[in-house]
């Protein structure tokens, strides 16, 4: 990972009352892909319109390789941003879209000529330069909009949900050439989305937002599996939130955990809630995925407890059932039902938990 | 935020023509199921033909006739052979295209100051742009002559030494005559323009005089020109004006009144209102039919994006320059009608008086203009939504023709029109002139477009299938149309009666005319009072009228707030 390319200090913007980013810090290192993720209104699409310029923060500041960015006009700011609609000049030819940056730079026609062809290329829109925009299929124009803003070579490219105008299949394609483009060419890339699968698979790192704050920035891998907050665990996925009490183990390299269906051995998880020789109220964070149901045989193995299948619901890939375990619902997702079989709703069955589980101070 | 964009796209027409060739037969045998409706288009379409085409037609007829029954080129070379003439012809066409380069640029800057300057300035210049609306547009003719003519306030004041007669003052006071409806489109235009694309050029290294330059203009061209058009238009069916500050110049419109009530050469006057109509026709079918392009509009809810629109100080300055004294003159001028109202000769006697507006006739005048202008309103009202049902609805063979030739009545300059009925309603069996039936049918006719207009655009939104489950409930056409369509389109009724009656109440070009001694109207009685130097009661007169169309406009807004639909934007 390169150097710190953009920082964020406590930024802050307010629309009347609404404080659309409140005090938002972070930083972007070179050659990476962030993703703002977050539901509607959380500020994302705001705090990417401040890093290009195209609103001026209230307070803290944003610093483009050290140099703080307040006052410069988007035209001066060596970043790109690639529109939710695209924003292609529909009055202009592709190529023209793709020139525009670097005639207004005043480049010799020459090499724009030239740039652009590479440009096109990049993209994979070779003989498109003299169509318009308006001929192009929607993936057709996402890339012309992509080429355009690679054309002024941007310290950060911004994409503003790049592909939610793009239909499902498109979308998975498209995600993948982007994320070819940015590693091929080293790209620091800024990414806002609302779509979870798409910030997942896309990013180096998420920045999880809510209420204009960043509630935690880690690796795809890092919020998924040690989500920060509630927040964090249940706006990524589906989650099951297990509250219990947290106990030292007999053995000091374990701990247990009493929940309301029975007593977990959990491995000695860590900091901030291991390391004390006294209980504490907690909530586990466990994925539907990483229970295993099967049928139910004495004597029950650790962590295993009976439970009975009240709703299955087959998708395909995956079975989703709700479990009752003494009368209380877990969320189980089953993988590959043709080779696993499935529980009959009604059933009884074993639910095992792991070992290593995801904890996080109780509620309050 | 919100993260839905709506993208609206508008069929082109020529597609809608062809699926409507397709379906005539069908049309037809639709319409055979509704005899009531079909009725009632008939009468209509008949009304639309005996008193807007045949007026227009009898001035094109008489313009080929020398002498009765004869029919030859011959007058038309007369036309061309005398510069008397044609000069009326070149003069038109160069003051009405001055006119729209003037007007379109103001209400161009005008539109981007509103839009992307200075956000303290919006309101206040937005205001002054639309202010000259409520005028009748004669007005200002007045208040310049007031100011700059030979007896002038700012002639005597400064000892100037120069006409406003003529070409300066008729120029002056067309852009600001004008100024309003050029500023309502291309702000129209200038609004919907996606912000994201000046955006994206800003965020490509552009600077703003370059995305005013690359960007904004190329976007806003259509509209513009769709404007600059319609200026065009206006300026040269312009009566009102050049007769009172036109200090005697040849223009079309002037001299064919001047030919028909002045000299009776009818067939004269009828030579010089088929070049009226010429050029008017021409650009109101490429307006209209022409640059309907096909445009994708794409909307999006983003409350980010309303900040962004700026500009620099390199395009503000001059702009603001311009706004200021654009803003200068028409406030100037509006004062001088408000103070010259209650002044006994501005610059000569300086006392306050009210005896301008007691003068006997002006009342009675105006009196008049209320009775006609209401009828009228009624008349193009009542027949415009009508029509525009049976239009919409009613798959009636035929309907695009139909509303081309109701159209007519908004096209064609007024001149035209009033010069048509003077002709075509002299003698039995229908021989209606000097009387106020006739002005109140010229009028109505004139302003039936506009209503139908307003009825079409606001069925265009009402979902048919309202009407559907008005007859699967076993209501019929009729009852269903005052049921079901009419309490839905009441705005569209009521903004077109106002609308209506607000521009009777100003019109002169064709009504001008149609008055006699014992039919006078308020309108018309400026005029004379103008030309006769009586200029303080002229202004009176005017006061009265800027408020009857001030409380008109004000119930139109009043329409628009509470409906959402604005007939003066047209949406």
């Amino acid at each position: 990972m390169g150097d710190t390319v953009l920082e964020l200090v406590d930024v802050t913007k307010r629309f009347g009352a609404v404080a659309a980013v409140a005090g938002a810090s972070g930083a972007v290192h070179g050659g990476e892909l962030v993703t703002f993720l977050g539901p509607s209104g959380c500020g994302k699409t705001t705090l990417l319109r401040l890093v290009g310029g195209f609103l001026e923060a209230d307070g803290g500041s944003i610093l483009l390789e050290g140099k703080p960015l307040h006052g410069v006009p988007p035209h001066r700011r060596d970043t790109a941003m690639v529109f939710q609609n695209y924003a292609l000049f529909p009055h202009l030819s592709v190529a023209d879209n793709v020139a525009y940056g670097l005639k207004a730079r005043r480049l010799p026609r020459g090499e724009i000529t030239a740039r652009v062809e590479e440009l096109l290329k990049t993209v994979q829109l070779e003989g498109f330069g003299e169509r318009r925009p308006h001929q192009l299929s929607g993936g057709q124009q996402q890339r012309v909009a992509l080429a355009r803003a690679l054309s002024i070579q941007p310290k950060v490219l911004l994409l503003d949900e790049p592909l939610s105008n793009l239909d499902a299949a498109l979308r998975v394609a498209m995600r993948a050439e982007i994320r070819r483009l940015q590693t091929a060419l080293h790209l620091t890339v800024i990414l806002v989305t609302h779509d979870q699968e798409e910030a997942i698979s896309m990013s180096d790192r998420i920045a999880i937002m809510r209420h204009g704050r960043f509630e935690q920035v880690g690796s795809p891998l890092d919020v998924y599996e040690s989500p920060a907050t509630e927040f964090v665990a249940t706006f990524i996925g589906r989650v099951n939130l297990i509250p219990g009490r947290l106990s030292p183990g007999p053995e000091p390299s374990h701990a247990t955990f009493d929940t309301w269906f029975g007593t977990l051995t959990l491995r000695a998880p860590a900091s901030p809630l291991g390391g004390s020789s006294n209980s504490s109220e907690v909530r586990a964070v466990i994925r539907p995925e990483r229970v295993l149901l099967a049928l139910p045989r004495e004597p029950l193995p650790r962590n295993t407890f009976r439970g009975e299948v009240a709703e299955s619901t087959y998708t395909g890939q995956v079975v989703r059932y709700t479990v009752l375990l003494q009368g209380k619902p877990l969320r189980v997702d089953a993988w590959d039902p043709v080779r696993v079989g499935r529980f009959p709703e009604g059933s009884a069955v074993a639910v095992q938990f792991p070992e290593a589980l995801h904890l996080l101070p109780a509620e309050g | 935020m919100s993260d839905q964009t709506l993208t609206v796209a508008t069929t082109t027409p020529w597609a809608s023509a062809r699926s409507r060739l397709a379906g005539l037969g069908a049309e037809a045998r639709a319409a055979a199921r509704d005899p009531a409706f079909l009725a009632v288009g008939i009468l209509l379409t008949g009304l639309v033909l005996v008193f807007t085409v045949l007026p227009i037609g009898t001035v094109l007829i008489r313009s080929l006739q020398p002498k009765e029954g004869m029919f030859t080129w011959e007058n038309f070379l007369e036309f061309f052979s005398r510069r008397a003439y044609y000069r009326a012809l070149i003069n038109s066409l160069i003051l009405s295209t001055a006119s729209m380069v003037l007007v379109t640029t103001t209400g161009f800057v005008m539109a981007y100051l509103c839009t992307r300057g200075p956000r303290v300035l919006r309101g206040p210049l937005t205001f002054i742009s639309l202010l000259p609306f409520v005028a009748p547009p004669f007005a200002f003719s007045v208040a310049l002559i007031i100011l700059g003519g030979r007896r002038g306030f700012v002639t005597q004041l400064l000892g100037l030494n120069v006409s406003i007669y003529g070409w300066p003052g008729v120029l002056l006071v067309q852009v600001v005559s004008f100024l309003p409806i050029a500023f309502l489109l291309i702000e129209n235009v200038l609004v919907s323009l996606d912000p994201s694309l000046e955006d994206a050029a800003d965020d490509l290294g552009a600077r703003p005089e370059r995305i005013l330059r690359t960007v904004t203009i190329p976007l806003a061209w259509p509209g513009t020109l769709k404007a600059a058009l319609l200026v065009f238009i206006l300026a040269i069916a312009d009566f009102g004006n050049p007769m009172i500050i036109g200090g005697g110049m040849s223009l079309l419109a002037t001299d064919a009144y001047s030919l028909a009530v002045g000299e009776q050469n009818l067939r004269m006057a009828s030579v010089l209102s088929v070049f009226l109509v010429i050029p008017s026709l021409f650009l109101f079918v490429i307006h209209r039919y022409l640059l309907r392009e096909t445009r994708v509009t794409t909307i999006t809810g983003n409350l980010a994006s309303s900040q962004s629109r700026r500009s620099s100080p390199i395009i503000l300055i001059p702009m603001l320059a311009v706004a200021a004294v654009v803003g200068l003159v028409i406030l100037a001028l509006f004062g001088v009608i408000f103070v010259g109202a209650f002044t006994e000769a501005i610059g000569v006697r300086n006392r306050f008086t009210l005896a301008h507006f007691v003068s006997q006739f002006g009342l009675q005048y105006l009196w008049t203009s209320i009775k006609m202008a209401l009828s009228a309103g009624l008349l193009a009202a009542v027949g415009g939504i009508v029509l525009a049902y049976i239009l919409e609805r009613k798959r009636i063979p035929g309907r695009g023709a139909v509303e081309f030739l109701a159209l007519l009545g908004l096209s064609v300059p007024g001149t035209v029109l009033g010069l048509g009925y003077l002709l075509a309603f002299h003698n039995p069996p229908l021989a209606l002139t000097g009387t106020l039936l006739i002005m109140v049918l010229n009028t109505g006719f004139r302003e039936l477009p506009a209503a139908m207009e307003a009825g079409m655009s606001k069925l265009r939104q009402l979902d048919v299938a309202l009407e559907e489950a008005s007859a699967d409930l076993g209501v019929g056409p009729v009852g269903t149309f005052l049921k079901v369509v009419i309490p839905n389109i009441g705005s569209a009724f009521m903004a077109g009666l106002i609308y209506a009656f607000m521009t009777g109440m100003i019109t002169v070009s064709a009504i001008a005319f149609l008055v006699s001694p014992g039919a006078n109207l308020a309108s018309i009685y400026i005029l004379q009072l103008a030309e006769m130097g009586y200029l303080g009661e002229g202004c009176a007169v005017s006061v009265m009228l800027i408020l009857i169309v001030f409380i008109c406009v004000v119930g139109l807004k009043w329409i628009a707030r509470r409906t959402g639909f604005d007939i003066i934007r047209g949406r």
